[in-house]
Formats: C-alpha cells, sequence, structure tokens
C-alpha cells in the first residue's frame, strides 16, 4: 500500500484529550497527519485561566516554537511574562522554562519542536498520553488499546511500564497494575520514589504486595 | 535565544507576492525549517506552486497551517478549501503543492524537515538574509551577501541565480549573464524560471541573454 501523498484537518477535528487538573487539553496533530521529520501538536485551554502549555523545560534537548493560533495567552518565558494575543510566536531554547496560560477562552497553541543535530525521534509518551487521555474522555477500552500499542513500541521503556501501571490501578486492575508497576521498577529503580507519592495508586498503596 | 515575535512584524514584502516572515532564521532555530506567508490581499499566491525535490528543495516533508484568514490549496492537482485553523501536510517531496488566499490577510505557518535525518536548513534559505535587501532595492548589499554564500558553495545553482538576479537588477550586466548561464547550465530547470522572472527584464534585451538562458558557457565572453 502507498502512503498518499499529503493529508488534511482541522483544529477542530482534532481528538482533545485532557492533560492534568490545570485544564490543559492536548490536540494530537503530529500523530494524526503521520509526521515523521519534527513534533507538533496543539493545545487548548476550553476556559480562561486554563493552562495551555504545561511549565516546563525540554530536558531531552529540543527546540519550540509556539504559535498562539486562537485566542490569547500569557507565556512566562524564563523570568518574563509576554502578553500573547493570536499571531504570537513565541521560541524556547531547551533549558528556558516556559508555560502559558490561556486569557481567552478557547485558546489554542500550536507547538513545533525537535532536537538540533539529530534526525527526529518521536516522543514515547504520546502514546501514553492518548491512552490517558481517553480514560479521562471516559473510553477506557480505546485507552486501553492505546497503552497496548504504545507498550508494544517500547516493551522495555520503563515509563511505559510505570504509566500502564497507572492506568490499570486507575481501572481498578489490581493484579495488572502491579505487574507493570514491579516491571518498571526492573527497568529503573527510580519507579519505585515515584510510585510511593503517586496518588494513582493510593488504593494499591496498604496493599502487601505492592511494590512500592 | 528564547524571544518572542508576532508573525506580521517579522513579514517583509517580497516583490507583488505575499509577505515572507523568516521565522526559523528570527529565532536561529537549528533543528526544523519554519517560515510563514502572509497575503495582504485576497487572490495573492500566498504558496508559490512548487515541489520539494528541485536544487533550492531541502526534499522535506511539509506541514502547512492557515493561521489566518482563509486560502485554497491545490496539491497533486486536488484543490482543498482551507478556513482559518487547517493543517495541509504534504509529506511526498514530489507532490506539487500551492496556495492562493481568498482573504486579505490570510497567513500560512510551514514547518518542514527530512524524515530519517538531522535538519539543514535548504539551499533557497540561506539567502534569505541577501533577499532581504531585494525589498529595499540595496543590491549591492545583496550581491556582497551573496557572494559570502557563494565562498562556501560556489557551484550551488540557486545561489547562482539569485545573484545573477540581485546583479541584473543592480545593472551590473555583464556578471548577471555569467551568473545565469552557469546556473542553468548547473540547474535546466532554472531556464523556465529565468524566462519568466521579472528580475531579469533589466537585461532580457541583451543580444547575450538568449545563450545564457540556453546555459552556454562563456554567454557574456568570459566563461565565467
Amino acid at each position: 500500500m502507498t502512503e498518499k501523498a499529503y493529508e488534511v484537518a482541522h483544529l477542530d477535528e482534532l481528538d482533545r484529550f485532557p492533560v492534568d487538573e490545570e485544564g490543559l487539553v492536548w490536540r494530537p496533530v503530529r500523530r494524526r497527519l503521520g509526521i515523521r521529520a519534527f513534533g507538533t501538536n496543539a493545545y487548548t485551554a476550553e476556559k480562561a485561566g486554563d493552562r495551555v502549555v504545561e511549565e516546563h523545560l525540554e530536558r531531552d534537548g529540543h527546540e519550540e516554537l509556539y504559535l498562539v493560533a486562537n485566542g490569547r495567552a500569557t507565556f512566562t518565558l524564563g523570568d518574563d511574562e509576554i502578553d500573547a494575543p493570536e499571531g504570537t510566536l513565541v521560541y524556547a531554547t531547551p533549558g528556558t522554562k516556559r508555560g502559558a496560560v490561556a486569557v481567552e477562552p478557547e485558546t489554542t497553541i500550536v507547538a513545533f519542536g525537535a532536537k538540533p543535530g539529530v534526525p527526529h525521534e518521536i516522543s514515547g509518551w504520546e502514546g501514553i498520553f492518548v491512552a490517558h487521555g481517553h480514560l479521562k474522555n471516559g473510553e477506557e477500552e480505546q485507552g486501553r488499546q492505546a497503552m497496548a500499542a504504545a507498550l508494544a513500541e517500547r516493551p522495555n521503556d520503563w515509563q511505559g511500564q510505570y504509566n500502564a501501571a497507572c492506568f490499570e490501578s486507575l481501572t481498578g486492575n489490581k493484579e495488572a497494575a502491579i505487574a507493570h508497576l514491579q516491571r518498571a521498577i526492573e527497568l529503573d529503580p527510580k519507579a519505585r520514589e515515584f510510585a510511593e507519592k503517586d496518588s494513582d495508586f493510593d488504593w494499591l498503596r496498604a496493599d502487601s504486595e505492592f511494590p512500592a | 535565544m528564547s524571544g518572542t515575535a508576532k508573525i506580521t512584524d517579522l513579514a517583509i514584502p517580497l516583490g507583488s507576492g505575499p509577505r515572507w516572515a523568516m521565522v526559523r532564521a528570527h529565532f536561529g532555530i537549528g533543528a526544523f525549517g519554519v517560515n510563514a506567508y502572509v497575503a495582504d490581499e485576497p487572490g495573492v499566491a500566498v504558496i508559490g506552486e512548487h515541489d520539494e525535490l528541485g536544487n533550492l528543495s531541502g526534499r522535506h516533508e511539509e506541514l502547512y497551517f492557515v493561521s489566518a484568514g482563509h486560502a485554497t490549496f491545490t496539491v497533486e492537482g486536488d484543490e482543498i478549501d482551507a478556513p482559518a485553523g487547517t493543517f495541509v501536510f504534504v509529506r511526498d517531496p514530489a507532490a506539487k503543492r500551492g496556495a492562493i488566499a481568498t482573504e486579505a490577510g490570510t497567513t500560512i505557518v510551514i514547518a518542514g524537515g527530512k524524515p530519517g535525518e538531522a535538519f539543514t536548513p535548504s539551499a533557497w534559505e540561506r539567502s534569505a538574509p541577501a533577499l532581504n535587501y531585494f525589498a529595499t532595492q540595496d543590491y549591492d548589499k545583496a550581491i556582497e551577501e551573496f557572494e559570502r554564500l557563494r565562498a562556501e558553495a560556489p557551484d550551488d545553482p540557486g545561489l547562482l541565480y539569485n545573484l545573477a538576479c540581485a546583479e541584473s537588477l543592480g545593472g551590473r550586466t555583464a556578471d548577471a549573464l555569467a551568473h545565469l548561464s552557469r546556473a542553468v547550465e548547473l540547474d535546466p530547470d532554472f531556464r523556465r524560471l529565468a524566462e519568466k522572472d521579472s528580475d531579469f527584464d533589466p537585461i532580457r534585451s541583451e543580444p547575450e541573454f538568449a545563450s545564457a538562458v540556453a546555459g552556454e558557457p562563456g554567454a557574456d565572453g568570459s566563461g565565467a
């Protein structure tokens, strides 16, 4: 089968996957269109005051460019606060702390990113975010399928196993949750430290088989 | 260095075409290609028809995002209505693509790269600082900038072509003919471009122009 020469999608057609408790909603673009040479995604805040770019550094060395596609946001870039209406570009080097909060409802930001000097590698977090996004949207079965696909792509990635453990814990599957968490700890013992404080495991923590 | 800018503030005129915002060069982005074009009037070819196979191209996959206004794309002969918020991703470098603005202020952001390879800027984009001087008709400075680039890539046909454009507009007829001839010799695709390119209007009636466009060495008698 040959790939189509091109793909078309509108922002309104992209999935909406909730990411955190601050209102950040991830809209996958790269996955939807099959882009391989660089990363790109959109993020929407449904209400003013919701987060539209997570506050973070790019520890894996990605340069990132953000475009305010709809609405208006207040960016934090290093120590600066930036008013960013529609049409504003914000560029962040990997070591610069950045984040943004929506000033208007339905503010949407399109982000582009990659690491200079090396071929682009698709981020492992995408599949995990899809799985948890489906779960937050009440689509457990679709989430489970997405998690299985993410684990199949990177079976020895401790973060994947850890997130699978969270998924199983949140859906009440004790044995599967413990098995994935044990595997995550085998792959990287720091999974234990995360699990000790992660509220996703609160109901399991007192269980004698819980490994953290 | 991290920073911020508005697309409309970055966009500079490009003759009768759209305004061009050199986003990647402005921020010094090294990991992927990114630029934007702004059409101030409907009917402007906000993305000129092209593919990603030519010598000036990076054989990139390209993502076009309509960030404002409304455009009609044509990709591989298919017409695509593209209001603000539309993504058009062209993965095949051989696919012909272009877009016409249907509203004033139509803005398209383009990101690109080649899968499986570290990003390097396309040859045409390395010419961006020199092309800036076309807008202010400062052709001497454009020539100086192209010559600096040519020291790194003496046989880059795109650079030679653009250099010839600047020389033609700057009144350096003999140099323009020599460099156009060499560009066409290295890449015959430039023949078709040169025949219609208004940058060569000042030298089009020169007797040597026809042989220069034919890519014949020594079109100006110098053999340069």
